[in-house]
């Protein structure tokens, strides 16, 4: 078990940090999950560490040009667009 | 400012400053995307800084050796290994959800730079700076076009990615002038080092941490406590985008803070927006505490270890040295230095011309004829850099005593910059050609007999009599003798 609960007021912060609108039951909800989550989450606490791969270090690749791709591609997926920008809500 | 000095209720501006730059390079910090100006919008964007699934950053070499060159320029420590963090937060400004940034283990840390106010000399401790990516940028679009009115967000992922240097300094600022006078310094050395173009359109962005704090808390030194800087409530001002803007939103912030504090009220610690059309700073809503951002190991990336590359890195001449060496090697003044070597193109070209004509000629004629011309007409010298030998030539023509410094001023260097004619054209159609000696010694002759009054003054002690006698023989001659050399010759002829 983790030291210190999951509270209400926590889910809520992340909630809104994450910009999700929650409704009050879906706050329950996620209380006990994110127990269940980070209880899942402590039993990695007893994997014994270890140190990553010394050799890895600077990867670095030249400053030159690679392709790009197309505005069209580049938007493809997007849900909405206007003007060759993707198109969002409000986002103050 | 000593303790005694210091008169009840007196109040000292504590400033600390986060100096956004953009890096010249080609390509963006993780992906080869161009960072070059774009045609139309989501045009240089790629899997990688749009952050779509799967796609793997990897760090542009040129954008370290930047930094690394920032890092000894700033007299920073390049720690033995640096690496990058993720730093969470939910904005459309970048697709990932997270900006790739630095956090604990920054490529630059403890470096200063000395900004000079006033004639007074004082460093600024540089705490850290670091690399990170640049974020898209967004517009606000309906309603009133406030960022709170609007009806939708339009995003354009171009400038995402491109790499940027976060500059953090101490809270060492006591003005809003030192501000200035810093970021004038730091974009100079910047532009020294060929990894910043000032004339790019946003490529300097600026959030200033402000708060006033008591005078009588500052020791005998003058230096504040960490308690006293920590006690005062500070707003942080965003969205300054040049050293100006930075003078102008931290004095109103200043005059803000100050007269909440007079009136007996609590300044809040927010985070406040510099609107620069109606000058003045408004609050934002509160944003994210740094535990919010839940900075991680970016375990794409893996750590850079450069320190060696300080050494094996070389950086030129930077402002303040070549400003002291100018003043040593060609005797300037010191504001004569400082104007030669605002930018390095300005010094490579007073240099040049120094090597060849007279270092005072050269000097007067780079800081303040050309400058002073390129700065009436709102253009910087880099607009010239097709015609710098022109300016050579007309500087030769001086040196050589070809045309009067007058002419060469007031009649080709203005022509030359306004109807880009060559000085040797100009002289020629304008008949600016030295007046020969004889033609200017028969003028001088003539005043003297056109002039009996002048000249029975003169003899009576009246030296001012001779001003007038010079003038007549300048507009005899059409403005083509040397004054001086005509006052001598009014002078011999009279004095016999």
């Amino acid at each position: 078990m983790s030291e210190d609960a999951v509270t209400e007021k926590d889910v809520r912060h992340v909630a809104s940090l994450a910009r999700v609108a929650l409704a009050d039951d879906e706050v329950d909800r996620f209380t006990t999950q994110f127990e269940e989550i980070l209880d899942a989450f402590e039993t990695l606490e007893e994997v014994p560490s270890v140190d990553r791969s010394a050799e890895l270090t600077n990867v670095l690749r030249p400053d030159e040009k690679r392709d790009s791709l197309s505005p069209e591609e580049a938007l493809e997926n997007a849900p909405e667009t206007e003007e060759g920008r993707f198109k969002g809500p409000n986002v103050s | 400012m000593t303790a005694q000095t210091v008169q009840q209720g007196e109040l000292v501006t504590v400033i600390g400053l986060e100096v956004h730059v953009q890096l010249e390079t080609e390509t963006k910090i993780f992906c080869g995307c161009s960072t070059g100006d774009a045609d139309e919008p989501n045009e240089h964007v790629c899997p990688v800084c749009l952050g779509l699934p799967g796609a793997l950053p990897v760090v542009n070499e040129a954008a370290v050796e930047a930094a690394v060159k920032i890092g000894k320029a700033i007299d920073a420590e390049i720690p033995q290994e640096t690496r990058f963090h993720r730093k969470n937060y939910y904005y459309p400004d970048l697709p990932k959800n997270f900006q790739i940034t630095q956090y604990d283990e920054p490529i630059c840390q403890s470096g200063e730079l000395e900004v000079r106010v006033e004639g007074e000399r004082r460093p600024i401790e540089i705490e850290r700076a670091h690399l990170e990516e640049d974020p898209g940028s967004l517009q606000h679009v309906g309603g009133g076009g406030g960022i709170d009115s609007a009806e939708y967000t339009l995003i354009d992922y171009n400038r995402a990615g491109t790499p940027l240097m976060e500059i953090v300094t101490a809270p060492d600022f006591r003005s809003p002038a030192e501000v200035r006078a810093f970021l004038a310094e730091l974009e100079e050395v910047l532009e020294y080092l060929g990894v910043f173009d000032a004339e790019r359109d946003g490529s300097l962005r600026v959030d200033a941490n402000l708060s006033i704090v008591e005078a009588a808390e500052a020791d005998e030194n003058g230096e504040l406590s960490t308690e006293a800087l920590e006690s005062a409530n500070r707003t942080e001002v965003k969205n300054i985008s040049s050293h100006k803007g930075a003078e102008k939103a931290l004095a109103y912030e200043e005059t803000r803070q100050k007269n909440a504090i007079q009136r007996g009220r609590v300044v809040e610690q927010e985070t406040r927006h510099w609107d620069e059309s109606r000058g003045i700073t408004v609050s934002m809503r509160s944003k994210a505490e740094e535990k919010d951002y839940r900075y991680f190991e970016e375990a794409d990336i893996p750590p850079l270890q450069v320190a060696h590359w300080r050494e094996e890195i070389e950086i030129p001449e930077l402002p303040r040295a070549r400003r002291e060496r100018f003043r040593e090697e060609y005797a300037l003044d010191e504001e004569a230095a400082s104007k030669l070597t605002s930018t390095k193109q300005v010094a490579d070209f007073y240099e040049d011309l120094a090597s060849e004509f007279d270092p005072d000629l050269a000097a007067t004629w780079v800081a303040d004829e050309l400058l002073g011309e390129l700065n009436y007409r709102d253009m910087a010298i880099t607009e010239l850099e097709d015609r710098l030998d022109e300016v050579a030539r007309l500087v030769e023509l001086v040196a050589t005593d070809e045309i009067t410094a007058k002419n060469a001023k007031e009649i080709v260097l203005r022509t030359m910059l306004d109807e880009g004619a060559a000085p040797d054209a100009i002289v020629e159609a304008e008949g600016l050609g030295k007046t020969d000696e004889g033609e200017v010694q028969a003028a001088v002759e003539a005043a003297i007999a056109d002039n009996p009054d002048a000249v029975a003054d003169y003899a009576e002690g009246d030296d001012g009599a001779i001003n007038f006698l010079v003038g007549q023989v300048m507009q005899a001659t059409g403005g083509s003798a040397d004054p001086g050399t005509v006052n001598q010759l009014l002078r011999a002829e009279l004095d016999d």
